[in-house]
């Protein structure tokens, strides 16, 4: 096993890995923001699909998300009349999406409910409309004690970003096998030490932005710190 | 496209597997409870070496992801037992140990690392005002543990253990790369039977949904039967 030649080759993947990694931020992020705002103003029946939403993003594993977005897409847009224009990296970016999505508004919510009951009053006293009061009062504020959950959830991502090989993209694992049988599948553990030294990489400096975002948004914080929720597993 | 006549005996196919799934989930559920509180108990007593030695593993497995750690122990641990064994003179051939005790192996040392996490949380929400008052009234350390610490360290365990039991359901899915048949897998190859895949899919996404419903139940029912007694 040469690691001069394996890891160049490792690397050739990532930029496909870290895409659908900062797509599944992105629109995960939207996702979760929209499903956060139909949970915490309680309209009736919309609520309910977003709280389903939501258990289904947490309840399910993360690999049968993956093959429902990779089986279901094709099957919605037929609806549409549209063409089967699905390959595994979109249904890879859609599948990580609606999990990411899922997750994080388990972390924005309880952030907006944790801002203190006067701020909400004194805005809504003063005649503030929602959206002024979510981005003047309350959203400087809830950044700050969402944070870490916000970090947990970009950790969790990563982790799961391992896991679209099995729908067939061309991620940073499925090279590996690649290497692997290449070489006669001699090396698979010490490849495997290779990859997880990777991700683990990976998720220290998504790990040391966070923390560093944390340690600036301080200054908004009133008094409560910043909830530690301990990294838990979300696979 | 989608065949509303193939779900309920989908249904009937992949719920075979649940015995299964739980069993497994159980087994890793109570190693890794032991496993992780043993973690806790170093870090709460903060043990010298030991201590140390536990926060690295904890950096070392969070970081990993499960997939990839399961890997490592397809390929590592057989050889790695067949090597022990001829240490101390067994004859056991490594190569032989079923993959279903390899996925045990190996998810229960990834959710160890989270379960000390949970563990030392609850170790931590211990008074230590109510310690005090047990030693002033002569109760042994063995005594205090168990009448006074365990009971209030379980409830306020409690929804951070369902949790982990869900994670330990959802890790379980990871064991279809390595042949293990759960909910997941069995779905899988119901699919490949009868090519309706979407179908087998979401069927198992509402075993799963379902499963997750009833263990929160569980845990909030036994949280506040619990919760009168202390």
């Amino acid at each position: 096993m040469d690691l001069s030649v394996m890891i160049p080759e490792l690397l050739s993947a990532l930029p496909l890995t870290l895409a659908i990694t900062f797509t599944a931020m992105a629109a995960g992020f939207m996702l979760a923001l929209i499903a956060t705002t139909f949970r915490v103003r309680r309209i009736p029946v919309i609520s309910h699909f977003a709280d389903l939403y939501v258990s289904y993003a947490r309840s399910v594993p993360v690999v049968l998300q993956l093959f429902v977005a990779f089986y279901g897409l094709p099957v919605l847009v037929g609806v549409f009349g549209i063409d089967d224009f699905v390959s595994p990296t979109i249904a890879a970016m859609l599948g990580l999406s609606i999990y990411h999505g899922g997750y994080l508004s388990e972390v924005m919510r309880p952030a907006y409910l944790a801002v203190e009951r006067g701020q909400h009053d004194a805005a809504d006293s003063l005649g503030y409309t929602f959206s002024q009061k979510l981005l003047r009062v309350v959203a400087p504020q809830a950044v700050h004690i969402a944070l870490p959950g916000y970090g947990n959830s970009i950790i969790y991502l990563i982790h799961n970003v391992a896991l679209i090989m099995y729908i067939g993209a061309a991620d940073v694992m499925a090279t590996a096998h690649l290497v692997m049988e290449r070489d006669y599948n001699q090396y698979q553990f010490e490849t495997y030490l290779v990859l997880a030294v990777l991700y683990s990489v990976l998720c220290l400096a998504a790990w040391l932005i966070v923390r560093f975002l944390e340690l600036r948004s301080g200054k908004f914080a009133l008094s409560a710190a910043s909830a530690r929720t301990p990294l838990t597993a979300s696979v | 496209m989608f065949d509303i006549e193939v779900l309920l005996p989908d249904l009937w196919d992949i719920l075979g597997a649940l015995p299964l799934t739980l069993a497994m989930a159980l087994a890793i559920f109570v190693l890794s409870t032991i496993v992780g509180s043993l973690f806790a108990m170093v870090e709460y007593r903060k043990i010298p070496v030991l201590r140390q030695l536990v926060v690295a593993y904890k950096i070392a497995f969070k970081g990993v992801p499960m997939v990839i750690v399961i890997f490592l122990a397809y390929y590592g641990l057989p050889s790695s037992l067949h090597f022990l064994a001829s240490l101390v003179g067994i004859d056991y051939n490594g190569h032989s140990t079923p993959n279903w005790v390899t996925l045990i192996v190996a998810l229960t040392a990834c959710v160890a690392a989270f379960q000390a996490e949970v563990v030392k949380g609850a170790l931590n929400s211990f008074d230590p005002g109510q310690a005090d008052a047990a030693y002033s009234l002569g109760y042994k350390k063995s005594q205090l543990f168990r009448r006074v610490m365990l009971p209030q360290v379980i409830v306020a365990a409690i929804p951070d253990l369902a949790n982990s039991f869900m994670v330990i359901m959802k890790a379980l899915s990871l064991g279809f790369a390595i042949e293990v048949v759960d909910i997941f897998a069995q779905s899988q190859l119901t699919a490949a039977l009868n090519f309706y895949y979407l179908e087998a899919f979401l069927v198992a996404v509402v075993v799963y949904m379902v499963i997750a419903y009833a263990v929160t139940q569980i845990a909030d029912w036994s949280e506040r039967a619990l919760r009168i007694r202390t």
